[in-house]
């Protein structure tokens, strides 16, 4: 609040220097910022809206209308299979990767800066690469001529090479994978900003850096952990190349088939309604999850 | 022993993150055409093709241009929203940053829908112009964010300081905050230059084969089938990206740009 209480002297100051010319010279910024903002996204999206409830015209075309047909077709089989499946690949490669991604976090928190530093240069390179690299080069990993089976066998833990390209498997590792620098960088923050003295603390009380870790700095973190969950799941639920490319068919995520539509059938109104839909779906299950974390915290504060 | 097996989670942790782009990297340097690895032979033959058959030198010049002006206009968007809302914090301010940071939270497919159908309705579609719009909106979240925290450690007696010496709005702006905040928005246009080379929905979708950068060459190429051309590309990408973090890094507060509380304040 003391941000409040400067501004208050300066909209005295401001009041002072006023005059519609330099009002209107001071508002073009934002207002430029503002006018993008709402053309290319706000707009597009509302078109978006408008067409899922339009009539289809096959080739990629759409009369406006006011029709639900597209949403009812949601209720066949292909559909709702689909959508729990997307679910299901969104919620296992959310939780394990903030299983393995937070005690990640927190130890790399905790070394020191140079080392931090050289960690997040890596993490940020890994973010930053294209899903389409990140699928490509899990299907090398996987593959049988270039992948991990050949040093396995090298090792001795296995006999032959082997291939496991498309599949449930490979959509899910490459999914994970995909998750973990996110993961990284989304705890990274309130990690580094937790009190050393509070761990300290409690060796000092003769807790074990293993009892400390699980009672003290996992309950602390709880809130940054869903977080970190909610952010992972919604973003899982949007991946496009990885199942399309390391997946049959029945691996088909939402975005796939709603690429599918709008790109290969030229079903405009169906892959908004789609769109939409999946929008929905995503909304209510993150506000679910959201109140589920708010119940257990009061349980704790209890 | 516990700091042992610490150490020992976290560097299994490095591995896996980057045992892909190791096994990408040897596929890249094979002489022959064929995708093995370890790899047989050495060359660079691959990465020269990058850059001499239009196939490939195509699509990495349409991907650099709609990096470098999607990150011009994103920082152009970004700052007046960041500064607005630090500087008079006024409800507009607010509802602009709402707004700014709604692109990010939103399912790329989605967004990537809606500028389709824009495009077609204004009856312009695969056009470079339209990917550039569809980035720079996509995109602008992360210098938003950035120059907002950059603003937020500039000490505001400093500012009064100025005032009191005479400074009016427009110098102040132009002699003290764009200094301090400079960093954060050179952070801030790598970041968008990086994920617009990487990005695919957006590119796909409003690109429709007229416009091709390099993520969708490589996804047709992907279905089409295998060329070592690819290893290379994305030897290239990752390249480019220890580049420009390790440059961010050397330069400037990586940590803290990422959220970290600085001891030194």
């Amino acid at each position: 609040m003391t941000a409040e209480t400067a501004n208050g002297s300066e909209s005295t100051e401001a009041v002072a220097q006023s005059g519609l010319a330099w009002q209107i010279k001071r508002h073009l910024p934002p207002g430029y910022a503002g006018l993008m903002l709402a053309i290319f996204f706000l707009v597009p999206f509302g078109i978006m809206v408008a067409i899922s409830f339009s009539e289809n015209i096959p080739s990629g075309l759409w009369i406006y209308s006011f029709e639900l047909t597209h949403y009812a077709r949601f209720f066949s089989p292909l559909f709702t299979t689909l959508l729990w499946v997307t679910i299901e690949f969104a919620f296992v490669a959310a939780i394990v990767s903030v299983a393995i991604t937070f005690p990640f976090t927190y130890f790399l928190s905790r070394y020191r800066r140079r080392m931090q530093v050289i960690s997040l240069v890596f993490v940020l390179c890994v973010l930053s690469l294209s899903e389409v690299i990140v699928a490509y080069s899990w299907s090398v990993m996987l593959s049988k001529p270039a992948g991990v089976s050949n040093l396995f066998v090298l090792l001795g833990f296995m006999e032959k090479t082997t291939s496991w390209s498309r599949g449930y498997w490979s959509v899910l590792i490459a999914l994970t994978w995909f998750n973990l620098p996110l993961a990284v960088l989304i705890q990274y923050p309130n990690c580094s900003r937790l009190d050393r003295e509070i761990t300290e603390a409690a060796m000092t009380l003769g807790a074990s850096p293993v009892r400390t870790f699980f009672t003290v700095v996992v309950p602390i973190l709880q809130p940054t952990i869903l977080t970190a969950f909610i952010i992972l799941f919604v973003f899982t639920m949007g991946a496009f190349v990885t199942p399309t490319w390391l997946g049959r068919p029945e691996q088909w995520m939402y975005a796939v088939l709603i690429g599918d539509e709008a790109l290969g059938r030229g079903n405009q109104p169906f892959a908004s309604a789609l769109a939409m839909f999946y929008l929905v779906v995503t909304t209510v299950l993150v506000l679910i999850t959201v109140r589920l974390g708010r119940k257990t915290d009061r349980n704790l504060g209890a | 022993m516990t700091r042992l097996a610490r150490n020992l989670f976290y560097t299994t942790v490095l591995v896996v993150l980057s045992s892909p782009l190791f096994i990408v990297a040897g596929v890249s340097v094979n002489e022959k055409k064929f995708m093995i690895f370890p790899p047989r032979g050495f060359s660079f033959r691959w990465f020269a093709e990058v850059f001499e058959k239009t196939k490939w030198s195509e699509p990495l010049t349409n991907s650099l241009i709609i990096a470098f002006s999607s990150s011009v206009i994103a920082l152009t968007i970004a700052l007046p929203i960041a500064y607005f809302l630090w500087r008079y914090r006024v409800n507009y301010a607010k509802a602009l940053y709402a707004m700014g940071l709604m692109p990010f939270a939103l399912p790329p497919v989605i967004t990537a829908l809606g500028m389709l159908f824009f495009w077609v309705e204004l009856g312009h579609t695969g056009q470079i112009e339209n990917i550039i719009l569809g980035h720079s909106v996509f995109l602008v979240t992360l210098p938003m964010v950035m120059i907002s925290l950059g603003l937020e450690s500039i000490d505001r007696e400093v500012i009064e300081a100025a005032r009191t010496m005479g400074a009016d709005d427009r110098r102040t702006f132009f002699t003290i905050i764009l200094p301090l905040v400079r960093p954060y928005m050179v952070a801030g246009f790598a970041f968008v230059f990086v994920l617009s080379m990487n990005e695919f929905i957006i590119s796909y979708f409003l690109g429709q084969y007229a416009v091709v950068t390099l993520p969708v060459k490589i996804f047709a190429q992907l279905r089409s089938g295998y060329s070592p051309v690819i290893a290379s590309v994305a030897v290239m990408f990752m390249l480019l990206a220890i580049a420009v973090f390790g440059l961010i890094a050397r330069f400037g507060d990586l940590p803290k740009l990422l959220g970290a509380w600085s001891p030194r304040e």
